[in-house]
């Protein structure tokens, strides 16, 4: 593959090259904001501790100017974008900074009619990697401070924007630590494996950030907060616990991106995005599609096909 | 408090006899908001109905519960009763307590717990119930027939003279199917195409039909009373509309030595050609794998000659839509063939007759064109290998048929009849030749059919042998048929001249694929499923789409005929009406929640669900939601599956119910 010849492989990504790629953002913003292209852009301005970023829509050339890239952007920007969020599509087409996962929720939103495409202006940016939780944040970005989720990432280049910020880059040889804990995880006995996940959502709080944080999580009526009839329990207790987080889990299935926005935001530390990629797995293995590559009519299970695995019907 | 009332039947002894009705009914009257409940030995008869009326009435009833059959026997009866009896039909349930508890069950004690669980949970579905109104939808008037043999004919015509336009579409270039094929019919010997070909004339200048042919069903659209038929023309490479069919083409077409498929490959026919002289229309088509100038670009000659200009080589396949209102399948049968089938068929060939490599085997349909004066051999009975008249002729029944171990375990029906009229044709045509026929059983049931047997038997001087051929060979210009006298207790061995298969009738190819086109069900051998084996002998479980002929399975001429015009008659009942009734189990959209991810649309079966805009006052648009067409959705509730935010509910199913009926156990 060529793509992979010509990326190149690093022990650290220093502070130039998200500089680099700041650069480029601005100039883009300030670019679509004069000529009018847009009403908006949701990027990221610094946070006020150093090492962090914000969210934000910014409308003026000015505040374009200060938007950054840096490995603090971790959210996914795709959220606001969303009804249920912030509604800054209303008022006309709007530019976003993207990295390869939020354009994979992006092509996930636009395969369910919640955005078109004609209705964005993408910079997509090319990016290296963000911090992990709870690591040191410094400028350069190594093996220690990524992001779990980053060790694997498949999308880099991000495919389908207007104008990409950045160059190939990324560190090299990373143990993809996600795929090992799956696969240890996956070896355990089946009583063993339900005791693994009962444990951890017994710890669950419901405070329902996994859901505010996702992207795909746009009803304006979650089916767990329907009261008439009530299909899960809101309270957090195990049953309502289990029920909430199998909901989630198949809810997302062939739809999720793989931001692992949900397990960041999670405060008790439940591994969420294990059950993510479990389900992607099944998606891939059965009907070989992986979610957010670029939009599609429909996903794999919104349809039917005469050469559908049937193996599942004992 | 609701006022439910619970009736309990016995089914006769059917429930009664595993199921303690008495204490399921005590039971149902101690459920809080039942108001009355009994038990009876037949409720759906006059006098159990007379009682859920009267208890209506005197117990102010607001919801009627029959613990009885499947909803699918007597759910109609049961709710034209509830409201006659002055309550909205849809507060009227059934619970199931026969299919699903009395019948599957031995148990008497435990058998009577189900049952009281049962009418436990379906009482919660009444109770949470609401009064629905039925959904009125137009009818088109026009039928569609698909298949263009006697049945597809019969139907058609039937249909045309009451009056109601007719769409007949067939696969081949002319009408007529397999009966066009053969020389006489039983058990009366007249000609098969003196009877046939006037009714393919009759299709062709009938007002009411439009006739369709080299064409097929590409895709099938809509619902009872209103479907959108999507049909391919195949391009025909000949202009209809210009060809006065003189059939000067065919007679200068170069290229002439093309086995005929009418006439099973034994008579040639040019690349520009109508398979037999009697076609319906009398417009050829060219066949554009064998003609020299699509496969080389070179001749033209057919355009040349072509007075009105007719031919066009540049025709593409076209498409049209038609609308209608029901359709009738009637896309016949095809001979099964004794050659070697590929490793993973369940269906296997006859390595013992050769596989179909001697070529003087040869089977039924053959055997017709050769004794049919319009077929190859002017209707002399002459073998394919040299020409010469065969003196001996040996006919075996069920190739295929009836035997299992080759994959195909029923009776083709026709063969014991049609082998009784090959020996007779034979022995008409040639007086010093002698007829053998191996046969398991001769199964003669219908009108004058014993006797047709018997004659050939008694008086045509048939052999009939008791017994089924194990091994043939060529020796010679003879094939050697070994097989087994089974009443004599002795090996037979015959040198035979000439030998006809009775091979097994089987479902046209493709069968399936329009089957699952047109969203009908069908069995193993891809027979179309009826939608009753006895009481629904013509509909499909599919409502609007009704059988006809051997597609349902081996069929005669009269049987054909019969369901053809019962297929007929049960279109013009559905087209006495200007409005159709469809029960209003619907899906609902709950445009508050909707979020328009029309998920729900990407998997309706039925295409049902709409894009639909909310305005504001001022005419902003606010949010698209879903939208079910009411007179489209089929109640099959995959879109209340599907909806991530639960925002659209089946009637009669609401999440509601389903959840008060799951609490109440």
């Amino acid at each position: 593959m060529n793509a992979r010849a010509n990326k190149n492989h690093l022990t650290s990504i220093e502070p130039a090259y998200y500089e680099a790629v700041t650069e480029a953002i601005r100039k883009e913003a300030v670019k679509i904001l004069k000529e009018e292209t847009v009403v908006g852009v949701v990027g990221y301005l610094p946070g006020r501790r150093k090492g962090t970023a914000t969210p934000a829509l910014v409308t003026s050339v000015e505040e374009a100017e200060k938007l950054i890239f840096s490995p603090a952007c971790v959210n996914n920007l795709s959220v606001y974008l969303t009804k249920a969020k912030k509604g800054v599509l209303k008022q006309g087409k709007v530019g976003i900074v993207a990295k390869g996962c939020d354009m994979r929720a992006l092509a996930g939103l636009m395969t369910e009619s919640q955005l078109q495409r004609e209705d964005l202006f993408i910079i997509g940016v090319v990016c290296p990697g963000v911090y992990g939780f709870g690591v040191e944040r410094t400028g350069t970005l190594t093996e220690a401070n990524i992001a779990r989720k980053c060790r694997e990432c498949t999308v880099h280049m991000p495919e389908g924007a207007d104008v990409a910020a950045g160059t190939h880059a990324e560190l090299a040889d990373l143990t993809p630590e996600e795929a090992e804990e799956m696969a240890r995880i996956e070896a355990m006995p089946q009583a063993e494996r339900w005791a693994f996940w009962k444990e951890h959502f017994s710890r669950c709080i419901r405070c329902m950030a996994c859901r505010q944080v996702c992207p795909f999580c746009y009803c304006e009526q979650c089916l767990c907060d329907k009261n008439r009839p009530q299909a899960v329990e809101s309270s957090p207790r195990p049953a309502g616990n289990m029920a909430w987080h199998l909901v989630r889990a198949m809810h997302l299935a062939g739809r999720c991106g793989g931001c692992a926005e949900c397990e960041r935001v999670c405060p008790m530390d439940i591994p969420l995005n294990l059950l993510n990629r479990r389900m992607a797995k099944e998606l891939k293995e059965l009907y070989d599609f992986e979610a957010g590559l670029a939009p599609v009519e429909k996903g794999p299970l919104n349809q039917y096909k005469e050469d559908d695995d049937q193996s599942f019907i004992k | 408090m609701s006022r439910i009332g619970v009736f309990v039947c016995h089914c006769g002894e059917n429930i009664s006899r595993t199921v303690d009705v008495e204490r399921v009914a005590k039971a149902a009257g101690e459920i809080p908001g039942v108001a009355f409940s009994c038990d009876y030995k037949y409720m759906c008869s006059d006098p159990g109905q007379s009682l859920l009326k009267k208890a209506v009435a005197e117990h102010k009833l607001d919801g009627v519960l029959v613990a009885a059959c499947s909803p699918r026997m007597h759910e109609k009866t049961f709710r034209k009763a509830t409201e006659s009896a002055g309550l909205n039909p849809y507060l009227c349930e059934m619970a199931n307590i026969r299919e699903h508890c009395s019948w599957v069950h031995e148990d008497r004690e435990k058998a009577t717990e189900k049952a009281t669980d049962i009418v436990k949970l379906m009482v919660e579905r009444v109770r949470k119930g609401k009064s629905l109104a039925p959904i009125t939808v137009p009818v088109t008037k026009r039928a569609l027939v698909i298949g263009g043999g006697i049945a597809g004919i019969q139907a058609a015509l039937d249909i045309a003279d009451a009056g109601h336009r007719v769409v007949l579409v067939e696969r081949d270039p002319s009408i007529g199917g397999h009966m066009a094929q053969l020389s006489e019919t039983f058990p009366t010997l007249d000609c098969s195409q003196c009877i046939m070909t006037p009714k393919m004339v009759d299709v062709a200048n009938h007002p009411n039909i439009t006739l369709y042919t080299y064409a097929e069903i590409e895709k099938v659209d809509g619902y009872i009373g209103n479907f959108q038929v999507t049909v391919k023309h195949k391009a025909r490479s000949v202009d209809q509309s210009k060809c006065t069919g003189c059939g000067v083409c065919m007679t200068k077409c170069p290229k002439k030595k093309i086995p005929n498929e009418f006439d099973q490959g034994h008579g040639m026919r040019p690349a520009i050609y109508v398979p037999f002289p009697q076609a319906v229309p009398n417009t050829p088509v060219i066949d554009r794998e064998n003609c020299t100038m699509f496969q080389s670009g070179k001749c033209g000659v057919c355009a040349k000659v072509c007075g009105p200009g007719a031919v066009d080589y540049e025709q593409q396949d076209s498409f049209t839509v038609e609308d209608v209102g029901a359709i009738v399948v009637a896309t016949g049968f095809k001979l099964y063939t004794i050659d070697r089938k590929p490793d993973d068929s369940p269906i296997q060939g006859y390595g013992e007759f050769g596989y179909g490599t001697i070529p003087d085997v040869i089977d039924g349909l053959t055997f017709e064109r050769l004794a049919s004066a319009s077929g190859p051999t002017g209707g002399k009975i002459l073998r394919p290998s040299d020409g010469k008249e065969p003196k001996q002729v040996v006919f075996i029944q069920c190739v295929g048929s009836r035997a299992r171990e080759k994959g195909i375990s029923y009776c083709s029906k026709v063969c014991c009849m049609y082998t009784a009229k090959h020996t007779m044709l034979y022995h008409h045509k040639v007086h010093d030749g002698q007829a053998y026929v191996f046969f398991m059983d001769a199964r003669t049931p219908g009108k004058g059919y014993d006797e047709f047997w018997r004659r050939a038997v008694e008086e045509e001087e048939a052999v009939y042998i008791r017994g089924m051929v194990s091994r043939m060979y060529q020796k010679g210009d003879k094939i050697v048929v070994m097989g087994s006298d089974i009443q004599v207790g002795v090996q037979v061995e015959i040198e035979a001249d000439l030998v006809v298969l009775a091979t097994a009738v089987q479902a046209q190819d493709g069968a399936d694929l329009l089957a699952q086109k047109l969203g009908i069900s069908y069995d193993k051998y891809n027979f179309y499923s009826e939608a009753h084996a006895k009481l629904k002998p013509v509909e499909c479980a599919t409502a609007g789409i009704y059988l006809a002929g051997a597609c349902q399975g081996p069929k005669d001429i009269p049987d054909t005929v019969s369901q053809a015009s019962a297929a007929a008659a049960k279109v013009m009942t559905l087209f006495a009406k200007d409005q159709l009734e469809r029960d209003p189990v619907v899906a609902k959209v709950n445009e508050k929640y909707c979020v328009g991810c029309f998920a729900c649309k990407k998997v309706c079966a039925y295409g049902a669900i709409e894009e639909k805009e909310i305005r504001d006052r001022q005419g902003n648009l606010v949010k698209k939601v879903a939208y079910v067409n009411p007179g489209v959705c089929g109640g099959c509730g995959t879109c209340q599956a599907t909806c991530p935010s639960k925002s659209i509910e089946l009637d009669g199913y609401t999440d509601e119910q389903i959840m008060a009926m799951i609490e109440s156990l």
